[in-house]
């Protein structure tokens, strides 16, 4: 293993342990190195968020440890960033716009969501939560959005997500519709009309990608 | 046998006899305020609306429980914090608007609350008009007792507070004990004033669900406060407490077999899972003296007809009918606030068809 692949993977594995010190750390080394930051964050900071969330399918990680990950992630992120060349920066999957369901604040689920786009390379419009089905429309019209995610917790809330996929096709947007949270399954995504359903953030991504590619 | 009135099938239930047929918990709250055109959020900010709505649904629709008083984001306000009532669009339950702890400083200035007459802290006055309701009508005083961990996530920040369960387990503690000092106060109080025998502690919630937290985190942060309240709720000669284990939590189902076994506690608990956990290891983890309720899924009951309803009922009923310490018919949370009433009367009439005893 050659040290550049060394440094990628002690990177990786700080994600993983959640060490944010030590992500800051590795990635001014990977700079440092001559390591170019677009491969740092695929081959480093993505690739422990792909072992995170593998592992939290297994039940071998939670919440609490995915959340230290996460912020490990992010001291990387803030650290190679700035040094992207200007066509990696932009080189994004597509376009998000992701929020919780009017009604609801449970954004937990939407933050983990939402971390994982991130990190996959979406570009991440987050307008929160308890957010009316006007506002998830004006905002994907506005950012002309490829994919409107959204997340419930409640059977209050769920209810709202028929709204938003109303007012997109009232508006011929092109953006596809992604839903989860607790009281969500496929046929419920079916029926009103979503183009996909995650059943937790890690599957989430998947889906996001697969609606991408088509 | 004879038919028996709602009072008496929740007795013979819980006395451990065959009622005439299953009972049915729909755990309906704030559907109820449809029953009685009122808004949602007078279910939570109003005591004896609340009683209002849950009695006339109960008679309406002729299920076995009585009103209770309750909701996951239990306990901000009571310790410092503020929330807001549902009455806005998609709303279901009070939701917290500020957090009491913000900072590990705010948790250790955290105070705990007292329970006294004519000045309990935040919803419980509200609930107390509620009870004096059902105490005056020799229903049972349904009070929210626990979860110390799912009203602390609450009580704090909720990502500063999962993020404390591996940066901050001091502090953590440090909060779920105070948090657990307010729910001693509460069983104290309410055991005091409507009797032991006359209350029925409330324990449950979802942030300790499988899907949040591990079950090392279970045993180290959620465990030890439930025992601790388990052992007041003993020690004040109370002998029924409904369990509501939110959501996914499988692999937290040794450590609640364990409360009993370590207090040798010999009063009933009656539980309701999430739709996640099957009848069978319910039954297998607690049949042998607890009483165990269904677990239709939710959702089902707004999204799904009548007849879908009545045949996830059916197959609920049949799993759990022949518990050795009896069964109810319930769905696996709160029961949807904007289902239709057919979707209740499915409920009914699947008891009725499938859950006779005779």
């Amino acid at each position: 293993m050659t040290s550049k692949e060394e440094l990628l993977e002690k990177l990786s594995n700080a994600v993983i342990e959640g060490d944010e010190d030590k992500c800051a750390e590795l990635a001014e080394s990977a700079l440092e190195a001559g390591i170019d930051p677009y491969e740092a964050i695929m081959k480093g900071c993505n690739k422990g968020m792909e072992i995170v969330s593998h592992k939290y399918e297994c039940k071998e990680m939670f919440v609490p440890e995915i959340l230290l990950s996460a912020d490990a992630m992010y001291a990387a992120l803030d650290v190679l960033r700035p040094h992207l060349k200007v066509d990696e920066a932009g080189k994004k999957t597509g376009t998000v716009v992701i929020g919780v369901a009017e009604g609801d604040i449970h954004d937990i689920g939407k933050n983990l969501v939402l971390m994982m786009l991130d990190v996959a390379g979406y570009n991440i419009v987050d307008v929160g939560r308890d957010v009316s089905a006007d506002t998830f429309v004006e905002k994907a019209a506005e950012v002309d959005a490829d994919l409107v995610a959204m997340s419930a917790l409640m059977t209050t809330s769920m209810v709202r997500m028929e709204l938003v996929i109303n007012g997109l096709k009232k508006r011929n947007l092109k953006a596809k519709v992604i839903v989860g949270g607790a009281p969500i399954s496929q046929s419920y995504a079916d029926k009103i009309g979503a183009d996909g359903y995650g059943k937790d953030a890690v599957e989430a991504v998947r889906v996001a990608n697969k609606l991408m590619e088509a | 046998m004879g038919r028996m009135t709602s009072a008496e099938r929740m007795h013979a239930v819980m006395m451990g006899q065959k009622p005439d047929r299953v009972p049915v918990n729909p755990f309906a709250m704030g559907y109820c305020m449809q029953i009685v055109g009122l808004p949602l959020g007078d279910f939570y900010s109003d005591g004896k609306k609340s009683f209002y709505g849950q009695f006339m649904s109960m008679r309406l629709h002729g299920y076995d429980v009585s009103p209770m008083y309750g909701y996951a984001s239990c306990g901000p306000w009571e310790m410092g914090g503020e929330i807001a009532f549902p009455y806005g669009p998609g709303h279901s339950a009070p939701s917290v608007t500020r957090h009491a702890v913000n900072t590990i400083e705010d948790a250790e200035n955290l105070e705990v609350p007292e329970f006294r007459d004519g000045k309990l802290p935040g919803a419980y006055g509200i609930a107390d008009d509620l009870f004096q309701m059902c105490a005056k009508y020799k229903m049972p005083v349904t009070f929210q007792s626990g979860s110390t961990f799912t009203a602390s996530s609450v009580v704090a920040d909720t990502t500063l507070f999962l993020k404390w369960v591996l940066k901050e387990p001091k502090t953590l503690h440090m909060l779920l004990d105070k948090v657990s000092d307010m729910y001693c106060n509460a069983i104290e109080y309410f055991a005091d004033k409507y009797g032991p025998q006359a209350v029925m502690p409330f324990d449950g919630g979802p942030s300790e669900a499988n899907t949040i937290l591990s079950p090392k985190g279970f045993e180290e942060f959620a465990f030890p406060y439930m025992q601790k309240l388990h052992k007041k709720i003993a020690d004040e000669g109370i002998g029924v407490v409904l369990m509501h284990p939110c959501a996914d939590q499988n692999m937290n189902i040794p450590f609640y077999i364990k409360v009993r076994e370590q207090m040798n506690w010999r009063g009933k608990y009656i539980w309701l899972f999430g739709p996640e956990t099957p009848v069978q290891d319910q039954i297998d983890a607690f049949g042998a003296h607890d009483v165990i309720c269904g677990n239709v899924d939710p959702p089902s009951f707004q999204t799904k007809p009548y007849e879908e309803c009545v045949e996830l009922c059916q197959k609920n009923i049949e799993e759990g009918k022949d518990s050795p310490s009896g069964f109810i018919l319930a769905p696996g949370c709160e029961f949807p606030p904007g289902a239709s009433p057919d979707k209740l009367m499915a409920m009914m009439d699947a008891a009725e068809q499938f859950g006779r005893y005779e």
